[in-house]
């Protein structure tokens, strides 16, 4: 093998030139970029000059900062309590389903393939704050609301997490409900010979063969809901009085939103902050998978 | 009913595999009752969450404003006009930022592959000298969340270094970036891992080279995982919001999910809403004509995240 | 950045063949071309005579400019490409293409820092200054003033667009005055006089309050996202006789947006949300947002620029007998004023002289020749009407009110706007106390309000006083920043 490669080892040159490309520019190259930003004021516009830790001593410093890091861990805990255990309860029921299985598994998912930009855009007409709004008008029907949903700071948050885990359940179902199938059913015979009652079988064969799957949605879920920007950008852009301002989108605002010319300093130093923050996640998923795939 | 009897055993044959509940559970008419009132409650719920919102736009995509602003849930109480349909189409020239939806989608796929298959060729077949070092700074992408990058590879694509170019409002500035994905070339490597040496050298006997053993046997032999590795980059690439938001500008580039917002506050209601729904009815057919696909894939991404 | 000689030159020359072109136009095509001639001013006549072009046509060019904002109806883009086409019959060197624009505060950076601004693109006065302080903007001095009517300027107007030492950068190309813009047919279904609007402040509440209960809708609405909401706070805050900032003898710019008429207008909006619940529903309008709102006929009254009527015809379906205007009311204070601002027209940096040129020439043509030249003022005001756009918008004069009356009398048979409607404003704009926006740091004390407004109209408790106090202090850091 080894000598066949070295024969042609421009060839394999060829084959490693675009990975060393594309990742050298858009991907290794702008990692770089964001360390030494944080470090430097520029605008683009003027050469940027070092200031130390000044970036990060500005964003601490920002009143924004604090409520933007609650913002972000109260979308992460009402997503976990919205998007964790619903589509948990609909897998397993859809795999003891015995008919239309394709329809469950189509229903569920069919919001998953609508964009996200068109989801938002038509979960805020339904969010119509007003009696003639579309939830309020069925939520009248059993004599509840109306609710002010988007244009209340205490209400805001938990609805973007409702249309979130709307459009995201249906992927965490699949992937579920391939897990269950997983489930050897040996396992289920042998424990209704102890007796075991459906509940027991949920309980003492089911979840325990999904603990590790289950994990690795919690932390791919709080990865990405930290990350999370469309949807708190399109419904609220941020309000009303920066209830629902996250991590996201403070850097995007830092960057992008002042018309004279973006802070591009603090927005990497916030970057680097979360990335610090959240690569103790992806540490521990890493280490969970790894010794996951070699056991398995 | 003998027929009918021996029709629903046959109909019922696939499904024998039991799961949780077992084959003599179902037959305990208590337990089949609750099991049936439990999926028919399901089914409903997922009925009105997953199509409702679809139907609903359905209907006011057809509905004049004043109806769906007064009252929405009602069905067309002065009547429908499918002239909205046709509005969108044309003069709010949805056609035009679906294809280039399409063109963003495309491009990203070719490149998502071309990148994932070359690496992990290289790196998994042909192990040049620094595959382990190059595999590590791949993997190390892997703990940079992405949103890292959003300031500095915006600025790198405003003047792309060495050639000192900018790609703002051309294609590229999409397509490039999304083949940096340490994701797609570690199931790719792993994948091509897992292959049979044995046959790589019978073709190196035969005199195959290194380009004809990567088209005509590696390519080939790889069918089903960059068939995985496509529906993500699908997927991901139709979903894309912010990214396409900053680096294309001009109107006649943006995709579908960079205009909609933008023409939202100057478009009529019944117009905009009939532009909502075909934008979304394209994917949605896409879904249902390649749901196998889909959903494999979706359920593979658990295997193999796992 | 100062231009050459030769560019210099080329622009005379530019003015010089323009202005042959448009008498020899008018003289074929409209039989008062002695009116014509008589409105041009005399200094052009001898201008085109000193520079003779004798068969010198220059290199071919061409620009992009802003057209029209996204989402604008066919028709209104029709107009637009019309008068392309005959800036390109009297300018055969130059080529222009439109690029649909919208000055966002929130977009407007990303663009900046991209390059993709059209090489002509608009800003508000607020960001004039700045901009030329970073030098994002191009010097066009010399090309303005070449101008047949640069000395016509309004001096506090132009001085949006100059530098400190009275270089001309950008060109106020509008202004407007704020206004009470308000639902005619909404007025009289709950049971109010159109032709009444009211003129007090406590008038405004009490048909707001009579509106959202008879007509079920917003009585008064009020912006508050993207900028606006600080936009809007300033302008009440104006007309009850506060300033947000004031500025010092050395210069020195002392944020006061904790000023006691800021805290009396946020008093009025929390009554009008929550003792009298007249403020409808939605409280995350923007600029767009509220447009559309309004022209839905969900919206009593708010306050919008004199010259919005455009927009809701071209983007919005707007139906002209529901439009009315009035004057914004102002307190019986003595520093009481109606805050104005206005658009500039700039030139892109990222240009070549000739493009420098080309693009004054645009910004001559398409934004000025038609409020000072009669000829290119009718055909101008014909092109809109054939195509169904509104013509006799109400905006204020950007040149002296001489020329501004006398543009309005060109157009006068040409007018399709329902003036009647916008007569409460028109009979009393002039005799308003004017006073520009902030002058400092202006678009980021608008964003640091925001949530102050939002906070006021979503939260029953919000403590005015405390928030007000809060977002004093950021915005002074920003002053001291430069930002």
């Amino acid at each position: 093998m080894r000598t066949w490669v070295s024969r042609d080892g421009l060839s394999t040159l060829v084959f490693l030139l675009p990975l060393l490309v594309i990742f050298g520019v858009f991907s290794w190259f702008p990692i770089g970029r964001a360390l030494v930003m944080s470090f430097q004021e520029t605008n683009l516009v003027s050469p940027p000059t070092w200031v130390g830790l000044n970036n990060f001593a500005n964003v601490l410093s920002d009143p924004l900062f604090g409520t933007a890091v609650s913002n972000t861990l109260y979308f992460m805990l009402l997503a976990l309590i919205f998007g964790y255990p619903i589509p948990l309860l609909l897998a397993v029921v859809m795999s003891e389903a015995r008919h239309f299985k394709g329809l469950y598994s189509a229903l569920a998912y069919l919001p998953v393939v609508i964009p996200p930009v068109v989801s938002v855009l038509l979960w805020r007409f339904f969010y119509d704050a007003s009696p003639n709004g579309v939830f309020n008008t069925m939520l009248g029907w059993v004599g509840l609301g109306p609710f002010p949903w988007l244009q209340d700071p205490g209400t805001a948050m938990p609805s973007i997490v409702l249309e979130a885990t709307w459009a995201a359940a249906g992927g965490t179902v699949i992937i579920y409900l391939a897990a269950l199938l997983s489930v050897p059913t040996e396992l289920y015979d042998a424990a209704e010979v102890d007796g075991a009652s459906i509940w027991n079988k949920i309980w003492h064969v089911t979840l325990p063969h999904l603990r590790g799957i289950l994990f690795i949605t919690l932390i791919l879920q709080f990865i990405a809901t930290a990350q999370l920007f469309t949807e708190p950008f399109l419904f609220t852009g941020g309000g009303p009085a920066n209830s629902t301002t996250t991590v996201l989108l403070l850097i995007y605002h830092y960057a992008f939103q002042n018309s004279l010319g973006g802070d591009y300093g603090m927005a990497a130093a916030l970057s680097v902050m979360l990335a610090a923050f959240l690569g103790v996640f992806t540490a521990v998923y890493f280490w969970l998978t790894r010794s996951w795939s070699t056991s398995s | 009913m003998m027929s009918r009897l021996a029709k629903r055993r046959r109909r019922r044959a696939p499904d024998v595999e039991r799961r949780i509940v077992s084959i003599a559970d179902w037959h305990r008419p208590a337990i089949r009752r609750t099991l049936r009132t439990i999926h028919g409650v399901t089914l409903a719920f997922l009925f009105v969450v997953g199509l409702g919102p679809l139907l609903w736009l359905a209907k006011s995509a057809i509905t004049p404003t004043q109806d769906t602003l007064r009252t929405p849930m009602a069905l067309w109480p002065h009547g429908f006009d499918l002239s909205f349909l046709v509005t969108a189409w044309t003069e709010t020239h949805i056609d035009h930022y679906f294809m280039n939806t399409v063109w963003i989608v495309v491009g990203c796929w070719l490149v998502q592959i071309t990148v994932a298959t070359s690496a992990a060729y290289a790196l998994s077949v042909l192990r040049p000298r620094f595959g382990s070092l190059i595999m590590a700074l791949v993997l190390a992408t892997l703990f940079v969340p992405s949103i890292v990058l959003l300031v500095p590879l915006y600025l790198t694509v405003v003047n792309v270094p060495f050639l000192n170019i900018s790609m703002i409002d051309t294609f590229w500035a999409v397509w490039l970036p999304a083949g940096a994905s340490a994701f797609n070339i570690v199931i790719m490597k792993r994948f091509f891992d897992s292959l049979p040496r044995e046959i790589f050298e019978a073709a190196r006997v035969d005199g195959a080279g290194p380009f004809r053993l990567f088209w005509s046997i590696v390519l080939p032999m790889s069918r089903p995982i960059v068939g995985v590795v496509s529906v993500f980059a699908v997927i991901g690439e139709w979903k894309d919001y912010l990214w396409p938001l900053l680096v294309l500008r001009n109107p006649d580039l943006q995709p579908l999910s960079v205009r909609l917002p933008t023409l939202e506050p100057s478009t009529q209601l019944d117009i905009f809403l009939a532009a909502l729904l075909i934008s979304s009815v394209i994917p949605i057919a896409l879904f249902l004509i390649f749901q196998r696909m889909f959903l494999r894939g979706s359920g593979l991404s658990g295997a193999i995240k796992g | 950045m100062t231009p050459s000689p030769i560019g210099r030159f080329k622009t005379l020359a530019v003015v010089a063949l323009a202005i042959v072109t448009v008498s020899a136009c008018s003289s074929s095509s409209t039989p008062s071309s002695t009116a014509a001639s008589a409105g041009t001013p005399a200094p052009n006549t001898t201008q085109a005579a000193a520079t003779p072009t004798p068969g010198t046509t220059p290199k071919p060019v061409t620009i992009t400019v802003a057209s029209l904002l996204p989402g604008s109806t066919q028709s209104a883009f029709d107009a637009f490409n019309l008068r392309v086409d005959e800036f390109e019959a009297q300018y055969p060197w130059i080529t222009v293409q439109g690029q649909e624009y919208q000055w966002l505060a929130t977009t407007f950076t990303a663009q900046l820092a991209a390059g993709t601004l059209p090489d002509v693109f608009t800003i508000p006065f607020t960001d004039g200054k700045g901009l030329i302080a970073q030098q994002q903007i191009v010097n066009i001095d010399s090309r303005v003033r070449a101008l047949p009517d640069a000395d016509q300027f309004n001096p506090n107007l132009l001085v949006n667009g100059q530098d400190s030492s009275g270089k001309i950068f950008a060109v106020p190309t509008a202004a407007y005055g704020m206004s009470l813009t308000y639902n005619r047919t909404l007025f009289t279904q709950a049971g109010l006089d159109p032709d009444k609007p009211p003129t007090t402040w406590d008038d405004v509440r009490a048909d707001a309050k009579t509106i959202a209960e008879k007509d079920k809708v917003a009585g008064f609405a009020q912006m508050a996202t993207q900028n606006t909401g600080g936009w809007q706070l300033s302008t009440l805050t104006y007309a009850l006789g506060g300033r947000m900032e004031s500025v010092g003898s050395d210069g020195k710019v002392t944020a006061t947006v904790n000023n006691p008429y800021t805290i009396a207008a946020l008093q009025w909006l929390q009554q009008l949300r929550w003792t009298d619940n007249s403020m409808g529903s939605t409280f995350d309008y923007n600029w767009g947002t509220i447009n559309q709102a309004f022209c839905a006929g969900q919206i009593g009254m708010f306050l919008g620029g004199s010259d919005l009527y455009t927009t809701m015809i071209q983007n919005d379906n707007l139906n002209p007998a529901d439009y009315g205007i009035t004057t914004v009311p102002l307190a019986s204070v003595p520093t009481a004023a109606l805050m104005g601002g206005g658009t500039l027209a700039a030139v892109n940096v990222n240009t070549t002289e000739a493009q420098r040129d080309a693009a004054v020439d645009w910004i001559n043509y398409y934004y000025l020749d038609d409020m000072t030249n009669q000829n290119d003022a009718v055909e101008n005001a014909k092109a809109l009407q054939a195509n169904k756009q509104p013509v006799g918008v109400p905006a204020l004069p950007i040149f002296t009110k001489a020329i501004y009356d006398q543009d309005q009398t060109w157009i006068a048979s040409y007018i399709n706007v329902p003036t009647a409607q916008m007569a409460p404003f028109m009979n009393s704009i002039f005799s308003q106390p004017l006073d520009s926006e902030p002058v400092a740091s202006t678009q980021t004390l608008y964003s640091l309000l925001d949530p102050v407004v939002q906070a006021v109209l979503t939260n029953k408790n919000a403590n005015i006083t405390s928030l007000l106090n809060a977002a004093n202090t950021q915005v002074q850091t920003a002053i001291d920043k430069g930002e």
